[in-house]
């Protein structure tokens, strides 16, 4: 046994030297191309060439503009914090609406899956407009094309899908946006030429993967001083993002001056992570995060920023949205949408409405809000 | 034991056939069916049925390796993984290393195989046992395909791969054929011959199998090498359905297929079990999550209801089993 | 094969001694064999700090693992276990957040674990439906159940006096660490020399004989998955309050975890033979190993192979030696 362990863990070993010749980009698994922003607010963006309308459009859909109508919202899974905040928005949307029927139905993993499974029933039950947050956006695409085939109305919001399965989708902000924000934060709290370490819920997930080639390439544009030590793993498990933070933290020693947290449970569970190390102030802890999770370690000082938008509100726009869609008001070719309590918003990117600018939390807000 | 009298009165009312296990699922799914249809009209009807039948072909697929395995005695956890890991060499055999397409599917059937004949190998040469050995290449198999894929997703394969996953063949979907195919082969082979008789005698009584000549180790070699193969061609399947390659591809799905079979009467002790039951376990799951689903249930109480019936289908079967045996 | 080997060792309990403290100690040579070699490749690995840490952070699997040792010893196995933790740890954070005094909401986690289990051992014992059907059934139940109760809102405002994990004992000795030792200990004594922890072994091993000597194979049954429940009570607190939210959710993939802990300790899948000394080294290894990958820079896609590969490894090798010893 003893030359088992002996030969895995010369395996091991060549192992990480190939794996650790190979790391150029941060995180390695999303090899789409990325675009910065500008490094200071003040300077202009090179405005995007402006894109015609991309999404796709639904087959004799009834026409059922200013009549009550029944959606479903098929998030990436169900029972997290962060969906329930979205589901929430879309009953406030739906009351104000008055004509708005929305039940939130979906997986308890996330799995794609289980995910394309829930969307078929929805669409042989029969209903008006479906709301989802794809696990990935190419794999869910043939069942929102038979969702839009059979005349029903498609929009997403969160995570998005190839952009012809679905009408709009509704952007939180965009991915080069919170990259700023992020990485902008830390530079602040840690130092421009410190080191940090990332902690990811899985290397697969979309969104996450986007941010992290969005920070990379914002880095390296405006502060190329910081220097990335590596990305891990945490699954969406509270207890084991608490686990790979704290081995970060042992690891690298004085060299880690600040921890990302890519998910609403890494965010909260690095912050314990630093806190039970205590060094509070030491490692500066940026994340993605909701407020109630972060209030501890917020109001204690440990944590200075936490970024996010506003979920309800995300939720709630996508209720708006669908709305339009149904009553006609928001057609191809639009460049902006009225969302209730939320004004106008804007649509960038052909066929994407763009909810703002990342929220960034910090000790004088948070309480304000409870989700 | 006051019930045994009721048993044998039953016994001589009711033929023995219709107190199997099979039987009695068969007309719980029955009434199940009819009453779900009546809540909501669109439940059963033959394009909804269809339908089911095409998401679950991936399931049904490894389930019926996993009812010769079962029969055995032995089970399979790793039949997820190996889902993953060969849909991962179906895109990456055919991105990186540039296999033509039939090829590269060809290539993940064949290794497919080669996890399975692993754990067979394993199994009965070192006779670590099969809960055990499947649980370590459950870890392992998905991560050589988290390794393998380094999480990239494949895509853009060409149009005519769709077909299985996507389209109808003679009005019914592609993959269901196969599916059907498999059913008839596996359950041929289950009760004609006499490779089949061998399954049942050694979960019978292994020791007892071996003194009488049987190939004991072959045969166990065979039905992991053909489990690994399915869930090979279950992940063909897939990918063509949804278009693309994940590494997460597959998990879970050892739970679902075994749910399915012990459901279906197979008794996770070995020697009993059969493949028309393990195909109602099949339809039953998922009928029932879709008739539930489309009455209004959520999903989080549609899996409080599938595990129940679990329980208590399994209670219902062995009692009777009991019973009769008790007679 | 395998039924020669364990009659072999049921026999002649020198042998049998022999055999298990190898195997115990064999696992602690890897544990700290371990240590060194990371520790050479990184000193950081051996600090202090680092080596508790990462005891703190697992001490809870490897407390469920002693009950699931217990379980595949009698010849069963629980596959809900993961799924229960999770519903014990919401049960007790709600209880503690709206206002049940602490001890209360500690107490309650317990409690809900030896019912949930002994409920499912009387299943098993008495009704005779396998313990894989079963516990895959409650797995569902569970986790399906959670979410439809609790609609996964976390939970948080959790008391201060809440966080057991916290409290270190003599100001050193962080009590997750020292709960692992004790029930590892008190259970390792009580299986080894009580009659009634002597008959789980019977159970599992030779379940007619176990009869023909006056064992009642459904009592133990369902009195080993009542300790099973017990011992999954006291990880749930152990993984309640270690952080300051409770996620009202099932963590991922645990029950398998626990499992292998138990597998890789030595505990045959045959049942009647393991020791719960061996499972919690075993969990101890596994924490190290995850660990140690991220020290050794091990790419983190491989981790789980690397993983996968050493569950393989322990296994046949410990197969091998059995085998070697029942031999010779």
């Amino acid at each position: 046994m003893k030359l088992g362990l002996a030969a895995a863990f010369l395996g091991a070993t060549l192992l990480a030297g190939t794996a650790s010749a190979a790391d150029k980009r941060w995180d390695g698994a999303d090899d789409l191309p990325v675009n910065p922003l500008a490094c200071s607010a003040g300077e202009a963006n090179a405005a995007p060439a402006a894109k015609l309308y991309d999404g796709g459009k639904p087959t004799n859909a009834p026409d059922k503009a200013g009549k009550p109508i029944t959606l479903v919202d098929v998030p990436k899974l169900i029972g997290i914090g962060y969906f329930n905040a979205t589901s929430k928005g879309m009953q406030d949307a739906a009351k104000a609406l008055g004509n708005v029927t929305v039940k939130t139905d979906g997986p308890t993993e996330a799995k794609i899956d289980e995910q394309i499974k829930f969307i078929d029933n929805y669409i042989t039950s029969g209903v008006d407009g479906i709301l989802f947050a794809a696990n990935d956006p190419v794999a869910i695409a043939p069942v929102l094309k038979k969702a839009l085939s059979k005349g029903i109305h498609v929009v997403g919001y969160d995570a998005n899908s190839t952009p012809d399965a679905r009408e709009w989708f509704v952007n939180q902000a965009e991915f080069n946006g919170i990259a700023k924000a992020m990485i902008d934060s830390m530079a602040k709290e840690a130092g421009e030429d410190k080191g940090f370490a990332i902690v990811t819920s899985t290397f697969t997930t979309p969104n996450q993967a986007r941010w992290i080639a969005e920070m990379w390439a914002y880095a390296q544009k405006c502060h190329p001083k910081l220097k990335w030590l590596e990305t891990v793993e945490a699954q969406e498990d509270n207890n084991l993002s608490f686990n790979q933070a704290t081995t970060l933290i042992n690891k690298h020693g004085d060299k880690l001056a600040g921890l990302f947290g890519m998910t609403s449970v890494a965010t909260p569970a690095s912050a314990e992570a630093v806190t039970k190390a205590k060094l509070c102030g030491k490692i500066a802890v940026v994340g993605l995060a909701t407020p109630n999770a972060m209030k501890p370690y917020v109001n204690a000082d440990c944590v200075k920023s936490v970024v996010l938008w506003n979920p309800v509100d995300l939720g709630y726009a996508a209720t708006y949205v669908m709305r339009a869609v149904v009553d006609g008001s928001l057609k191809p070719g639009a460049t902006s949408v009225e969302a209730g309590k939320l004004g106008k918003l804007n649509v960038v990117n052909g066929s994407e409405i763009l909810l703002g600018s990342p929220f960034v939390f910090t000790k004088q807000n948070i309480k304000d809000f409870d989700f | 034991m006051s019930e045994i009298p009721l048993a044998q009165a039953a016994k001589r009312v009711i033929p023995w056939w219709l107190l199997r296990h099979e039987t009695m699922l068969a007309l719980i799914l029955l009434i199940a069916l009819i009453g779900l249809g009546g809540m909501n009209s669109r439940f059963l009807t033959l394009d909804n049925l269809l339908n089911q039948g095409r998401l679950t072909t991936e399931v049904g697929l490894i389930a019926l390796p996993m009812t010769f395995i079962i029969i055995t005695g032995g089970i399979d956890l790793s039949v997820g993984s190996i889902v993953g890991l060969c849909a991962i060499l179906l895109g990456y055999s055919w991105k990186t290393f540039g296999f033509p397409l039939p090829l590269a599917i060809g290539f993940s059937l064949l290794v497919g195989a080669a996890a399975g004949f692993l754990n067979g190998i394993v199994i009965t040469k070192v006779k670590v046992p099969p809960l055990i050995m499947t649980i370590a290449t459950l870890a392992l198999y998905r991560g050589l395909a988290e390794g393998i894929s380094q999480a990239r997703s494949v895509r853009g394969y060409p149009e005519w791969f769709y077909f299985v996953g996507q389209e109808n063949l003679l009005g019914v979907p592609a993959q269901l054929w196969l599916l059907l195919i498999a059913i008839v082969v596996s359950a041929v082979v289950l009760d004609r011959t006499t490779f089949g008789r061998t399954l049942y005698a050694i979960g019978n009584n292994e020791t007892a199998a071996r003194f009488s000549g049987l190939p004991v180790d072959r045969v166990k070699l065979i039905i992991y090498t053909l489990s690994g193969l399915m869930a090979g061609l279950s992940a063909c399947v897939l990918v063509s359905r949804v278009t693309t390659t994940r590494s997460d591809m597959g998990i879970g799905y050892e739970l679902d297929v075994i749910a399915a079979v012990v459901l279906g009467g197979t008794s996770i002790f070995g020697g009993v079990g059969t493949i028309w039951g393990t195909v109602v376990g099949i339809a039953m799951i998922q009928l029932l999550k879709n008739g539930l689903a489309l009455t209004g249930v959520k999903g989080d109480a549609t899996i409080v209801v599938i595990g129940t019936v679990l329980i208590l289908s399994t209670l219902v079967a062995s009692s009777l089993q009991r019973r009769r045996e008790g007679v | 094969m395998t039924a020669m080997t364990l009659a072999g060792v049921g026999t002649d309990p020198r042998r049998r001694l022999k055999v298990l403290a190898s195997q115990e100690a064999l696992l602690a040579i890897a544990v700290i064999g371990l240590a060194i070699a990371v520790g050479l490749n990184n000193p950081r690995f051996l600090a202090a700090r680092n080596l508790s840490d990462v005891l703190l952070g697992n001490a809870y699997i490897a407390v469920a693992a002693v009950g699931m040792s217990m379980v595949i010893v009698s010849g069963n196995i629980d596959i809900s276990v993961g799924a229960l933790i999770g519903v014990l740890a919401t049960i007790s954070g709600t209880l503690a957040v709206n206002g049940a005094p602490i001890v209360v909401a500690w107490l309650a986690a317990l409690v809900a674990g030896v019912v949930v289990m002994a409920f499912q051992g009387v299943i098993i014992a008495y009704l005779r439906i396998p313990a894989i059907v079963v516990t895959l059934g409650m797995l569902s139940i569970l986790k399906g159940g959670l979410i439809s109760v609790t609609g996964g809102k976390w939970i948080t405002d959790l008391p201060d006096s809440f966080h057991l994990a916290d409290i270190e004992l003599f100001g050193l000795l962080p009590f997750p660490v020292f709960l692992m030792i004790l029930v590892t200990i008190l259970a390792a004594l009580w299986m080894r020399y009580s009659a009634s922890g002597r008959a789980i072994y019977a159970v599992g091993g030779n379940a007619e004989a176990a009869r023909l000597c006056g064992i009642s194979q459904p009592r133990t049954i369902v009195m080993v998955f009542a300790l099973h429940g017990l011992f999954a009570g006291a990880a749930a607190l152990l993984y309640a309050t270690q952080l300051r939210v409770i996620q009202s959710t099932v963590p991922p993939n645990l029950e398998l975890t626990i499992i292998t802990a138990s597998v890789v300790g030595g505990v045959s899948i045959l049942g009647g033979v393991g020791t719960v000394v061996g499972s919690t080294f075993a969990a101890v290894l596994i924490a190290e190993i995850a660990s140690a990958l991220v020290f050794i820079d091990v790419s983190p896609y491989w981790i789980r192979a690397v993983q996968g590969v050493l569950i393989l490894v322990t296994v046949i090798a410990d197969i091998l030696r059995r085998r070697r010893m029942a031999g010779a």
